[in-house]
């Protein structure tokens, strides 16, 4: 027989998966032309965006960092491949616009690690600057793809080969996957837990902290890149604020997925899973009806609540640091009361 | 050899950081004059100002957030977006039940921020995003999307006219009263920051939250007090921004959060708290102003103007937390 305890790590432990599960049961049951091919396949497309870009915010956060660029990285990367597709060809234009994104991630880097500015700083900075870039190579104006034959890849990555699994999610899809064995069966890939969790403890290891940082924004940057590269390829088509929306989303589906602001904590894969949960919860609740405020509303809700029920856990786990309440619980209150008094009259006697 | 060379050093470490961001405001000011005649002007001086008084009231009541050693309150656009739709909303009982309105909002917005965040140690950057993402959402259901206007909620008893004029009311007929307002609250938060019990307890609260908890400082309360603060001058922003636009509507404010960010922390109130003042965090925002002036002078266009931007705040807090850093006053 399970005890209470069990049931409360059980729950925490899987948290996402619960959740997904739970909102996907509710979404099949009550939503309209929600369970569906189709359906799944436009939910797989529009969650594998943010959920591949969520890999490096993720492994940022791990090491104790934070990484806001993500945003205009996704926007950078689409605008690359387009504007690149027509003198490097597809397969020259996505490496480019990886390349482009692993160097923002790799100024990211430098300048927290090296330079020593907060990641907060930082990221901020070259989230404008990157912006800025953005809007001076395309003048504001969204990309397009031109020319007929152009279109063959596009045609290619959004049709789904197995069941609702476009190539496009089954590549985002195995990218996760691939980073979380790295990250979690693979002695470099553990050493970022390490990292973030527990300085000291990687600086008495041998553990390089600073270059793990670095490549963490590299991953970060280049894995923006390519979800952005991806997504305009898909609809090609590459506007100038593809990004925009997405570190709100990717924020409340790492934090949701159980990574934790101070670093050393949560999984690729279940930040992806997390953004899976919000897409289902958005796609659903468009099904009913209801317009893109409530899903603002809903995804707001959640996390706050994410976030209350973590800090009220910790809350409560501080309230009796410092305790021993199987002493305590030895004595008898009348004793614990006699020692408080005693304790009362000499510090007045002092 | 190498002494001589570490003691210029901190020559100009000690330079940064007692002049700080003042020393930049001077440069920019010499540049201004270099680039454009027109740059000294009164009329171009005050449009400066004007054009930095909304910014300037978020960040003195954010910088008690950052000061705190909370990072920053992303939640400030929707709250000044929020306050200013209920001031309209209320505009129909009058001007100052509109302004009564808008008040609370940010009193309301504050208290639960700062009950999280302070009593149950909620992190604020997630914290407050999710808080932003419930009032956005809230606004725009409660509204249906639309903008509302003063104009229009007000009509029936004239306030809407006198809301649309409290952007632009003008003291003595020169002085512009959201400066007055901004003077104000940045002379009085001077004040509550170096001269109250509760600054000097923010200031232990920020630098070391544990040390300051340990003392038997009330870090809740302290903390608390600082989301309010903060909520507050976004509050009143808000509504001057409804009244500078002449419409409320959800969107309202954005961008107000991260700007107000680089203000308060270019203007020398560092993220690790405890550390900075109010004299140059109105240093940060009039540097600020005066970039965005000088750049528009000198005909770069908005595009490559928030390039520069990124890069002098990635710079300006780098050099300023490395000369903290060596003058062995900071670890962060």
């Amino acid at each position: 027989m399970p005890s209470q305890t069990d049931v409360v790590t059980f729950v925490n432990r899987y948290r996402i998966l619960l959740l997904l599960a739970l909102v996907f049961l509710f979404m099949a049951l009550f939503a309209p032309r929600f369970l569906n091919m189709f359906n799944m396949t436009i939910i797989m497309k529009s969650a594998s965006l943010n959920a591949m870009a969520a890999i490096g915010f993720t492994i940022v956060l791990i090491c104790g960092h934070l990484d806001l660029s993500v945003s205009s990285t996704i926007s950078l990367g689409a605008v690359l491949v387009i504007g690149f597709r027509p003198d490097l060809g597809w397969s020259g234009a996505i490496v480019a616009a990886v390349a482009a994104g692993g160097v923002v991630g790799l100024v990211n880097g430098l300048l927290v690690a090296k330079a020593r500015i907060h990641s907060f700083i930082v990221t901020i900075g070259t989230l404008t600057i990157v912006q800025g870039i953005i809007y001076v190579y395309t003048g504001g104006a969204a990309l397009n793809v031109t020319g007929a034959l152009d279109f063959a890849l596009a045609d290619f990555l959004e049709d789904p080969i197995l069941l609702f699994f476009p190539p496009r999610v089954i590549i985002t899809i195995l990218v996760i996957v691939g980073f979380e064995v790295f990250f979690l069966r693979t002695k470099p890939g553990r050493n970022f837990y390490m990292v973030g969790g527990n300085r000291e403890t990687a600086w008495l290891a041998g553990v390089k902290a600073d270059a793990y940082v670095i490549w963490a924004f590299i991953i970060s940057g280049c894995a923006a890149a390519l979800s952005g590269a991806l997504f305009a390829i898909g609809i090609s088509s590459a506007t100038t604020d593809l990004g925009v929306n997405s570190l709100m989303i990717i924020v409340a589906a790492t934090i949701i997925g159980g990574a934790s602001m101070n670093g050393g904590k949560g999984q690729v894969l279940y930040s992806g899973i997390a953004v899976l949960m919000l897409t289902v919860l958005f796609n659903g609740l468009n099904r009913f009806g209801v317009g893109s405020e409530f899903r603002i509303l809903a995804s707001g809700v959640i996390l706050a609540s994410v976030v209350l029920y973590e800090a009220y856990s910790n809350y409560k786990k501080e309230r009796i640091r410092g305790q021993r309440p199987e002493l305590l619980k030895e004595l008898d209150p009348q004793q614990l009361k006699n020692v408080a008094s005693s304790l009362k009259t000499r510090k007045l006697q002092e | 050899m190498s002494e001589d060379r570490t003691l210029r050093q901190n020559r100009f470490s000690v330079l940064i950081s007692v002049l700080g961001i003042y020393f930049l405001a001077a440069i920019l000011l010499i540049v201004g004059v270099m680039v454009s005649e027109r740059f000294l002007s009164a009329a171009n001086m005050l449009s400066v100002v004007g054009g930095v008084t909304i910014l300037g009231l978020v960040a003195v009541g954010a910088a008690f957030v950052t000061y705190s050693g909370h990072f920053a309150d992303l939640s400030i656009p929707t709250t000044m977006a929020f306050s200013g739709v209920m001031a309209v909303e209320a505009l129909q009982f009058g001007i100052v039940a509109a302004i009564f309105t808008g008040l609370l909002v940010g009193l309301l917005i504050g208290l639960i921020n700062g009950f999280v965040i302070g009593k149950f140690r909620a992190n604020p950057i997630v914290w407050t995003l999710a808080m932003a993402f419930v009032t956005r959402g809230l606004m725009r259901w409660i509204w249906s999307n639309r903008q509302i206007y003063p104009e229009v909620e007000g009509a029936a008893t004239g306030a809407g006219q006198h809301f649309v004029n409290l952007y632009r009311y003008h003291l003595l007929g020169v002085i512009p009263m959201t400066v007055v307002v901004l003077a104000a609250f940045a002379i009085g938060l001077h004040f509550v920051m170096k001269q109250s019990s509760f600054g000097r307890q923010l200031q232990i609260t920020g630098a070391s939250f544990e040390a300051a908890r340990l003392s038997g400082i009330n870090v809740s309360r302290n903390v608390g007090l600082a989301f309010l603060i903060c909520a507050m001058t976004a509050a009143v922003a808000g509504i001057f921004l409804t009244s500078l636009s002449r419409v409320g509507a959800y969107y309202m404010g954005e961008g107000y959060d991260f700007a107000a960010v680089t203000a308060v922390v270019i203007g020398g109130v560092t993220l690790a708290g405890g550390r900075g003042s109010i004299v140059g965090v109105i240093g940060g925002v009039l540097v600020i102003g005066l970039m965005r002036n000088v750049m528009t002078l000198m005909g770069i266009d908005t595009f490559a103007q928030t390039i520069v931007t990124g890069a002098v705040f990635i710079l300006a807090v780098g050099i300023q937390s490395n000369s903290l850093r060596r003058l062995g006053r900071d670890d962060a």
